[in-house]
């Protein structure tokens, strides 16, 4: 790590992929090894132009490059979407809280991820897959709007639904041509179960909205709060509990999080907004 | 640690400015800020009696720095020794809150540190506290007894000097031609100044002590209608959070330079609409009243739960600069009712 806590390292943009209308990944290579521990997030800089945080999208395994799943949604992430391959960036981290995926071991691992919310879990997934045997089973429930809005496509519809010890299931707000799944948000394809209540741990991934539906649901088949891992999102500009931004009641999101689990702030008000 | 003895200022002063960039108050109308001490003699210093309109952290936590460079990096300026005289017990507390989140082990603003690792610390004692001072609600005194290099205490015919570090007492040590021996009898007589001052902000702050803290009091007000009633009088001018020394939020932003990219570092406000604007757009503080709430939440609960104090040191500032005539004792008050 820098010695100047706001000075990123350098890195390029090597590759980037459409993933759908309105998400791409960028494969970065940073001047040096970047290692993390998957959860947590960096700060991406488009030189002169501004900075945003991410949450690598990539196996922590991989160290000399890393990939980030961005989806356009404000100037940052806009500009980032007109990037070209060979663009130079900068990136600080990584910070903030991880998935404790040693504690995992021995679980079920309950992952429900919408929309965008599914690049952090690829990170944790491929974590877990490499290590599946330690776990009782994964068990996956993804939505996203319409089926061409799914990240990942390939691996999602195929390999990944081949390993052995993974389950997963798709939802869609609006079928499309040949879509043969389930239709409906997330939250239909949530069933009691699906899950060893006694001996699981549920990881939530996705917009606010869905985030605060499903952990509802959750909390219905009487998951305890601090079995329920949830990525918060809030608005950040340090990345290291200085700025005051992120804050969620005595928290820094950017330090004490992304991850926290539901019982660690289900006392403050407005964490869904 | 050493107590010395002057009876005039310049000699102390001119001794400083020898060693130290040296910042002094001055007086503007009826209120003092900071400029570069002049030894010419031809704006004489005077020790201000209560502490600048002007926040401390200015000198720590400019309002806009250089953070980053892109692609090469830079090396943050060597900072050369620096004394700020003046400073008032309020301040020391306000560098001690900022210590916590600046300083914290894990992650320590190198920008921040440079400074405070060079600044030399010359406090004084109160003489006159302002109408709106009220640190005592928060444990000050109106002198201080720790957190500076030197402290300056004004009396009938002098000043007493005291070191409070190493670096003060060889300072005095290193000066002992300026300086002579204090009586005994000047030293009641500092302490009876400072008994006085200190009866007086009891005595005039005596409808702020409550019989609960005030962590408790805004804790149990977050569900009233306080804070949006009170909104009404904001003109959202955010000079409470420009003025306040324990205020500490910014935010980095980037920019072209000729031929590089620099990362800036610029305070911000809490009070601004879109402070807590995420990317999408969704902003749990649109309204101004919950701005409000979140401010005095973050000075007197979440910090508090965190570091172990409150975030307001009782300057009184913001009482002063408020454009919309807000009074953060009243919300406190209207709170605890
Ligand atoms: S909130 Fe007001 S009284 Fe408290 S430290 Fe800040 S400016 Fe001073
Ligand atoms: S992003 Fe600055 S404190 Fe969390």
């Amino acid at each position: 790590m820098k010695d100047n806590i706001y000075q990123p390292i350098n890195g390029e943009i090597v590759d980037i992929i459409e993933e759908s209308s309105t998400i791409k990944s960028f494969v970065i290579k940073p001047e040096e090894d970047f290692a993390f521990k998957t959860g947590q997030f960096v700060e991406l800089t488009l030189p002169g132009k501004g900075e945003a945080p991410f949450t690598p999208s990539s196996s922590p395994a991989e160290t000399d490059q890393i990939e980030i799943t961005i989806m356009k949604a404000g100037r940052v992430t806009g500009l980032l979407h007109e990037c070209k391959k060979g663009q130079k960036v900068g990136i600080r981290g990584p910070y903030g809280s991880c998935y404790p995926v040693d504690d995992f071991v021995g679980k079920q691992v309950y992952i429900i991820g919408g929309g965008v919310g599914l690049a952090p879990i690829r990170s944790l997934f491929l974590t877990l897959v490499d290590r599946i045997k330690d776990f009782k089973s994964v068990t996956c429930r993804y939505g996203a709007k319409t089926p061409e809005d799914f990240i990942f496509k390939k691996t999602l519809f195929g390999e990944w639904q081949k390993i052995k010890g993974v389950e997963i299931k798709l939802s869609v707000d609006q079928a499309g041509n040949g879509w043969d799944g389930n239709v409906g948000v997330v939250t239909t394809i949530l069933n009691p179960s699906d899950v060893d209540i006694k001996n699981a741990v549920a990881v939530v991934c996705g917009p606010p909205i869905m985030m605060k539906y499903v952990t509802l649901k959750l909390l219905d088949f009487k998951f305890p709060p601090e079995n329920i891992y949830l990525s918060m999102e809030k608005n950040m500009s340090c990345g290291v509990g200085k700025c005051g931004h992120c804050m969620l009641g005595k928290y820094y999101v950017c330090k004490d999080g992304p991850v926290f689990t539901y019982e660690q702030i289900k006392g403050y008000p407005k964490i869904w907004e | 640690m050493e107590k010395v003895f002057t009876s005039k200022l310049e000699s102390f002063l001119n001794a400083v400015a020898e060693k130290f960039q040296l910042y002094v108050p001055a007086k503007t109308d009826d209120h003092y800020t900071y400029n570069v001490y002049d030894p010419s003699g031809k704006k004489p210093v005077e020790l201000n009696d209560i502490r600048t309109c002007t926040p401390i952290k200015e000198f720590l936590f400019p309002i806009r720095e250089l953070a980053a460079t892109y692609p090469k990096e830079f090396k943050p300026d060597d900072i050369k020794p620096f004394a700020v005289f003046g400073l008032k017990e309020c301040d020391l507390r306000s560098i001690e809150i900022l210590d916590k989140v600046f300083a914290e082990e894990d992650f320590e603003d190198q920008l921040y540190l440079n400074r405070r690792n060079n600044m030399f610390i010359i406090s004084s004692d109160c003489n006159e506290p302002g109408e709106s001072c009220f640190c005592n609600i928060f444990g000050g005194k109106g002198f201080a007894e720790s957190g500076f290099d030197l402290n300056v205490s004004k009396i009938k015919d002098g000043f007493i000097i005291e070191a409070g570090s190493s670096k003060g007492n060889s300072f005095l040590m290193e000066h002992s031609d300026i300086f002579g021996e204090i009586p005994d009898a000047l030293l009641s007589e500092r302490d009876a100044n400072r008994a006085a001052v200190q009866a007086r902000l009891e005595e005039k702050n005596d409808h702020l002590k409550f019989d609960v803290t005030i962590k408790q009091i805004v804790e149990d007000g977050c569900d009233s209608d306080v804070f949006d009633r009170e909104a009404k009088n904001c003109v959202e001018c955010q000079a409470c959070t420009r003025v306040c020394p324990t205020c500490h939020c910014f935010y980095l932003y980037d920019m072209q330079k000729e031929d590089y990219f620099a990362k800036m570092k610029m305070w911000d406000s809490c009070m601004r609409l879109s402070y807590a604007t995420v990317a999408g757009g969704e902003n749990p503080n649109k309204v101004l009243g919950d701005r409000m709430k979140h401010r005095l939440l973050h000075k007197f609960v979440h910090f508090h739960d965190r570091y172990g104090l409150d975030m307001c040191v009782g300057c009184g500032r913001c009482v002063d600069a408020d454009a919309g005539g807000m009074d953060i004792r009243d919300i406190l008050k209207k709170l605890k009712d």
